[in-house]
């Protein structure tokens, strides 16, 4: 099991530089870079104020190098501008002309360091931090909500296969899974905010939950995530409950006389739940997609809402940081989603 | 008996002939506030001039009660350099601390600010400008004529990167060194500054009142004014999460001169909050009580939030769009715009009324394609290019470029993105073949002004011969229209030394009918511009050209 | 030209047995639902004669009831649409004129259901298709979009306007509006309303069927031959191809799907050509397919494979040609320009491009997962036995055993990468900004819903449905193949 986790590790480690060098070589690219210098300095700079902009600033120093800047494997560069100021990645302008002594010239991730953002002016390690708090509480009640759901749907839908009542769920579950939260999110909001419709039960705008999450205000946000993931978990427990209460030990026990709510809660229910298990950590992923579009919609300033301004202004440091987050949560989730089933289903041996 | 002019002193002769011409009806109202007051009279000696009692005055007969925290929609926005701001929102924060020589009025008129009162010789080559005594810096400094002197030193620097002052300020700037003339500025004594012009100008008490011309301290950062605050304004900012949000908070270790004078700073605090630039999130932050009043309303959205209950502020202005091409802009290797016929064709084949229906729900005047507005002083009335689809197409087939495809670029918003719609399927009807791009606003202004077919939105500035000289003299950074015309030229000088309404108008009508033979650009309407709030808001008024006055702001008492 | 109501004359005397049929069907629904929670389950009895009896008790009458009150319903909802063919236009209402212009779809709908259940016995998989009333609901609504864009797309039926005219008069016009201010001689009416750039809604939304079925099923099929090209020898040799192309699959799946697009698709990287080169490689895959496919079978007869080769490679090549090649961007091989049969919009070929790329390694990590499991099998053992090549094994025994749970996914696939697309247009990346497609004017349409409901609600409606039916489809299918 270590030697498996530790293996684990090593190609999460491996995927996550991987793709960070795919982002980085995809927001350096000279026509990003030229919208970063149009954006930064000015928008009516010429060719070469592009040019030396860019040069002063480091920005055209081969990618690998820039890249291992940002890790912090090699030396942050020095550059003297054509405006004679010397400026460096770790220590800003420099008055002199040289380094500052006994410090170390490197300044990239591994040093704590994740850089800076061009469009917050802000320090990028800070806002992820922040923006990802917002998230956490965001998804903190789409989970407080969708998982119980789905379990207790897909439980009573699969209890008894083909009944009436398994059909009614299992099309409710379906058609969640089918709306996706662009549509559902603006239905909500016309229907539960706007004040044609009237109702005015909730609130449109998540702004103010950012501070204060309330009932009214951070609901429509929370039912339009969690009412997605909602269908493809239900429809996952119910598969996993008709396999259990089709398997040999359920129909002994029935045989048995044990009256049928006493098989669902003391014999099926356990084993029908692994299998959910796993696709519950593998959603995560997905309600990062969720997440970006309901952000936008309610205007809810969390990781998905940075992750868009920093795609759209092209912040290097920021995306980066942006994707590494993502790309942890991602593995890190498909590792506990593995390890969990393991430990939940003695039955499966790593080979 | 009211005090005639701000500096007690004779009345501008001008002044006098203006008011001929608005008894005989030459003249309209606002036209005449305008041309007066800049050239020092007061308001109310103005209006008495031609008879009227004292306006109204601006603010709510309601007295704000003080105290309170007000929360604002507003894009919160990277501040820089004041000289350089190219948003007005830019200014909005700033404006906590920093202060204005002069505030721009909805009718037209100036009101003195930091200047107590200010003098024009009667040939516009002198201006007196009085600083207000007994107003001082937050650090409790006095402000003193050198701080004004320096100001305007500051926006005469024209290779300053980025310093769209330069521009209101040309005429006192040397071409040689790109700094202000020699003697142009002169210290008369601690409250008084006097600037000799080598050449008429009446523009320049309109350009002290524009947003980029925050009064700013000798030892200002202009990388970063946000780390010393030091200014005269009654407000300081704590919290300036660029897109989040921006906080003022009153300053209460400052005698702000405002109290004195009676002019409020009632709220304690003001709280800016960005919704990203989609009108549909500022409603609904509307109608979830988080915010009390919003920046602007537009289009669709007016009706909304009258719906809300709202009190709705509206004033018409000269604010615009134009969607143009720019004829130095190359497509496929050629200049498909540099053709006047072409131009023509494209200016021919739209409807404006049509653009103004479907683009800002009608809310506006038809424009007639040539960027001077009827509420401007000096307008002359131009006719615009028959609306012809059927000409228009004949025209474009004898320029040979019948199947060029035109991209006709536009921002990513509510009102412009509608505007440049319709534009685009009129052409389409008229047979032209079109594609369109959105293109988000984070990247739009990057280069807004090389695109080669695309739409911008311009501000009302006060007089028209401002418009011009920003956006159509040749070579201006502005002029998004690639247009260069030596004749336009002389001719826009000839206007800015021409002090007679009647006389400068005839100059006008030749400026507007150069560009609209030209074709330069399609202009479809004026905006009204909009803004609503809470009921209880008081003295929250729309400003014709956007300019922050939050010392008004308040809660009804 | 009178505004129409929604049901017009017929209105009168169906809307009143709508209303009942829906609220019989609610009640007995709801009590059925609550009664089987409460009450026993059916009981089996053994009668004196020696039959057994199920008793029907509360829950049977609630069943029998919902059946009935259902079947009410479906046949008041067809009457509306049957009233609409056979009524003069006008006469029965919105819905009526909206079921007489999908009059080709409904003909086309009909002639396949009769055909296919006809015939279900002879066509394997598709025909038991047929047994299963939920795989036949969700083939029904993908067939009625399928067949919609087919007639919007190549014979120009059903629209009533032209998707990009304004015509001012009508902005924001409620549905049923007659057409005022337009030129002479078109539709009288909106069907469905006008939107905020008073453009037809009803035309939009069946224009926009089109944009989807061009992208949606296309992309998913290049995704699947990109997979599966790369996944078999992968599946089937195992070993550091199998790692290597499994560490990249991951690697893109681990990318957030949102933040792959905005690094794709916007203009700065459509200038550098990325997408065009990643078109040149993406759609290389189709060749090698098909050229694998055929070599492993026929190499045997030369005859037969060389023409063969020559003439599918031939066509394939002017279509991959001319889907990269395109005049003015970064690949535009001069001289070649008459190989150059059509060119793809740049916003579509990004799309469709990113589509592809995110599709592929989901498609590849099944097949993997299908590969593995198949080659153990017995048959693949004697084709090995036999002496067959590798990718003759893989691509003629393997593949078509796993078809099965390949189409399944096929279906949901589709569904998924329609939703993307909306959510492309959702963002405003890629498609166009006046692009008909559901996701952008569902986004359009969602500024003023509190107050104009009409323009955004059929194009969601339109997204659902046919998201719907991919799901219940691929749900019926997998229910009859399981059966096998």
């Amino acid at each position: 099991m270590g030697l498996f986790i530790l293996r684990r590790l090593g190609v999460m480690l491996l995927t996550a530089l991987c793709l960070t060098f795919i982002v980085f070589f995809l927001t350096n690219l000279s026509p990003n870079l030229e919208k970063l210098a149009k954006t930064q300095g000015n928008f009516r700079m010429t060719d070469a104020q592009v040019e030396s902009f860019l040069r002063d600033r480091g920005y055209l120093q081969p990618t690998i190098v820039k890249y291992g800047q940002w890790l912090g494997v090699t030396p942050g560069w020095v550059i003297e501008g054509r405006d004679g100021t010397v400026r460096s990645k770790c220590f800003g302008e420099l008055e002199t002309g040289d380094l500052p002594e006994g410090e170390t010239n490197l300044c990239g991730v591994l040093q704590g360091n994740w850089g800076y953002s061009t469009v917050f002016r802000d320090d990028v390690g800070e806002i992820i931090a922040t923006r990802l708090a917002l998230t956490g509480k965001l998804m903190f009640w789409v989970m407080l909500v969708m998982v119980p759901g789905a379990l207790v749907i897909g439980v009573l839908a699969g209890m008894r296969e083909g009944s009436r009542t398994d059909r009614s769920l299992s099309t409710v579950s379906i058609l969640t899974t089918a709306t996706p939260e662009y549509v559902s999110g603006v239905v909500f909001i016309a229907v539960f905010a706007s004040s044609a419709v009237g109702l005015r039960w909730f609130n449109g705008s998540a702004t103010s939950a950012m501070e204060q999450a309330t009932f009214v205000n951070f609901t429509l946000p929370v039912m339009t995530i969690a009412l997605y993931g909602m269908g493809y978990i239900a429809r996952m427990t119910r598969a996993s409950m008709t396999e259990v209460m089709t398997a040999q030990y359920i129909r002994t026990a029935r045989l048995k006389g044990v009256s049928f709510r006493n098989i669902v809660l003391k014999h099926a229910l356990r084993n029908a739940l692994i299998a959910p298990f796993t696709v519950i950590m593998l959603q995560f992923p997905w309600l990062l997609n969720g997440v970006v579009i309901v952000e936008t919609i309610f205007n809810y300033k969390g990781f998905g809402w940075t992750l868009v301004q920093a795609a759209g202004n092209n912040d290097i440091e920021l995306l980066l940081g942006v994707s590494v987050v993502s790309v942890f949560v991602v593995l890190v989730t498909q590792l506990l989603s593995d390890i969990g089933y393991v430990y939940l289903n003695p039955r499966i041996r790593i080979s | 008996m009211i005090r005639q002019t701000l500096t007690g002193g004779p009345v501008h002769p001008a002044a006098r002939i203006h008011a001929r011409d608005a008894l005989a009806g030459k003249l309209d109202r606002r036209e005449f506030m305008a041309r007066t007051t800049a050239l020092g009279l007061t308001a109310a000696g103005a209006s008495a001039l031609i008879g009227l009692s004292a306006p109204a005055l601006a603010q709510s007969a309601a007295a704000p009660r003080r105290g309170g925290t007000l929360r604002m929609q507003m894009e919160v926005r990277q501040l820089k350099d004041p000289r350089t701001f190219d948003w007005s929102e830019m200014a909005w924060v700033a404006s906590g601390w920093l202060e204005y020589l002069v505030e721009y009025n909805n009718d037209g008129s100036f009101t003195p600010m930091l200047l107590e009162s200010w003098e024009v010789s009667d040939d516009a080559m002198h201006y007196t400008l009085n600083v207000r005594p007994g107003v001082s810096w937050n650090d409790g400094t006095p402000f003193t004529a050198e701080d004004v002197a320096f100001n305007i030193r500051n926006w005469c620097q024209r290779d300053a990167e980025g310093n769209s002052m330069a521009g209101r300020f040309a005429v006192i700037i040397d071409d040689a060194t790109g700094e202000a003339m020699d003697g142009a500025i002169e210290v008369v004594d601690d409250l008084t500054v006097r600037l000799n012009l080598p050449a008429p100008d009446i523009t320049l008490i309109a350009g002290m009142g524009d947003y980029p011309a925050c009064i700013v301290p000798q030892d200002y950062d202009p990388a970063d004014i946000l780390s010393t605050q030091k200014g005269t304004g009654p407000y300081l900012n704590v919290e300036h999460a660029i897109g989040v949000r921006s906080v003022l908070v009153r300053n209460e270790d400052h005698d702000w001169w405002g109290y004195a004078a009676g002019k409020g700073a009632w709220l304690d605090r003001i709280e800016f909050i960005d919704y990203g630039q989609d009108p549909v999130s500022w409603l609904a932050a509307a109608e979830a009580g988080e915010v009390d009043l919003v920046y602007e309303s537009v289009g669709d959205f007016i009706d909304l939030f009258d719906a809300l209950g709202w009190t709705r502020r509206e004033v018409v202005s000269g604010a615009t769009i134009v969607i143009r091409p720019n004829q130095l802009a190359e497509v496929d290797g050629m200049r498909p715009y540099a053709d006047k016929r072409v131009r023509q064709a494209l200016v021919k084949a739209v409807d404006n009324t049509v653009c103004l229906d479907l683009g800002y729900a009608a809310r506006g005047v038809p424009a007639d394609n040539h960027h001077v507005a009827p509420i401007h002083p000096e307008y002359a009335e131009v006719p615009r290019l028959p609306h012809d689809p059927a000409a228009a197409l004949a025209l474009l087939e004898e320029a040979g470029m019948a199947d060029f495809e035109f991209e006709l670029v536009s921002i990513d918003d509510d009102w412009r993105r509608n505007t440049t719609d319709a534009v685009a399927a009129q052409l389409r009807d008229a047979g032209f073949s079109v594609t369109r791009s959105v293109i988000p606003g984070s990247t739009f202004w990057n280069n807004w002004t090389t695109f080669p077919f695309s739409s911008t939105n311009w501000n009302h500035r006060p007089l028209g011969t401002q418009i011009l000289g920003l956006a159509y003299r040749s070579g201006e950074p502005w002029n998004e229209f690639g247009f260069a015309s030596d004749d336009f030229d002389s001719l826009l000088a000839e206007a800015n030394a021409i002090a007679d309404a009647d006389a400068r108008r005839e100059v006008m009508a030749r400026l507007q009918a150069i560009l609209v033979e030209e074709g330069v650009t399609i202009q479809p309407y004026w905006r009204s511009l909009y803004r609503h709030h809470r009921p209880e808001v008081v003295g929250a008024d729309m400003h014709i050209a956007y300019m922050p006055r939050l010392y008004r702001f308040g809660f009804a008492g | 030209m009178d505004p129409l109501t929604w049901t017009g004359a017929l209105g009168v005397v169906l809307n009143p047995l709508l209303a009942i049929a829906a609220v019989a069907f609610v009640l007995s629904a709801v009590a059925q639902f609550v009664l089987s929670f409460a009450a026993p389950a059916p009981t089996l009895q053994a009668e004196a004669d020696g039959t057994l009896a199920r008793s029907p008790g509360l829950v049977g009458l609630a069943d029998q009831a919902m059946k009935w009150s259902f079947g009410a319903l479906i046949l008041v909802l067809l009457a509306y649409l049957v009233g609409g063919i056979v009524m003069p236009y006008g006469e029965a209402g919105i819905v009526g004129a909206v079921s007489a212009r999908f009059l080709p779809v409904w003909i086309a709908l009909l002639a396949t259901f009769a055909l296919s259940i006809a015939t279900k016995r002879s066509t394997g998989l598709y025909g038991k298709l047929f047994d299963s009333t939920i795989g036949m609901i969700g083939f029904g609504l993908v067939m009625f979009w399928v067949f919609t864009a087919v007639f919007v797309g190549l014979f120009d039926m059903i629209a009533t306007h032209d998707p990009l005219q304004q015509i001012v008069a009508m902005k924001n016009e409620p549905p049923g509006t007659p057409v005022t201010g337009g030129p002479e001689g078109i539709f009288p009416h909106y069907l469905l309303g006008g939107d905020n750039l008073a453009r037809d809604v009803f035309t939009r939304m069946v224009e926009g069927s089109v944009v989807v079925m061009q992208v949606a099923p296309v992309a998913t099929v290049f995704a699947f031959m990109v997979g599966i090209t790369l996944d078999l020898p992968a599946g089937y040799y195992g070993g550091r191809l199998d790692t290597v192309l499994s560490f990249l699959a991951n690697l893109i799946l681990a990318f957030p799907v949102i933040l792959l697009f905005y690094l794709l698709v916007t203009p700065e990287i459509v200038q550098t050509g990325i997408p065009s080169y990643m078109a040149a490689v993406l759609f290389v895959f189709p060749l090698v397919f098909f050229a694998v496919l055929l070599n492993s079978r026929y190499y045997t007869r030369p005859g037969l494979r060389t023409p063969l080769l020559a003439v599918v490679l031939g066509l394939l090549f002017v279509l991959y040609f001319s889907l990269v090649n395109a005049a003015g961007s970064r690949i535009d091989i001069p001289g070649l320009g008459w190989l150059d049969l059509f060119d793809v919009p740049g916003g579509i070929l990004v799309v469709f491009v990113s589509v592809v790329f995110v599709n592929s390694p989901t498609v590849f990590r099944i097949v993997r997962g299908l590969a593995l499991d198949i080659k153990t099998r017995d048959y693949v053992a004697a084709a090995q036995t036999r002496g067959e090549g590798a990718w003759y094994i893989m691509l003629w025994e393997i593949l078509p055993n796993a078809r099965g749970p390949l189409i399944v996914d096929f279906c949901l696939r589709i569904g998924y990468t329609t939703i993307l697309l909306g959510t492309l247009g959702f963002f405003g990346l890629g498609l166009p900004p006046e692009s008909p497609d559901w996701g952008t004017t569902i986004n359009d349409g969602r500024r003023l819903i509190s107050v104009y409901p009409h323009p955004a609600l059929p194009p969601a409606f339109a997204l659902l449905t046919m998201v719907l039916g991919l799901n219940l489809l691929a749900d019926g299918l997998r229910e009859e193949s399981l059966k096998d």
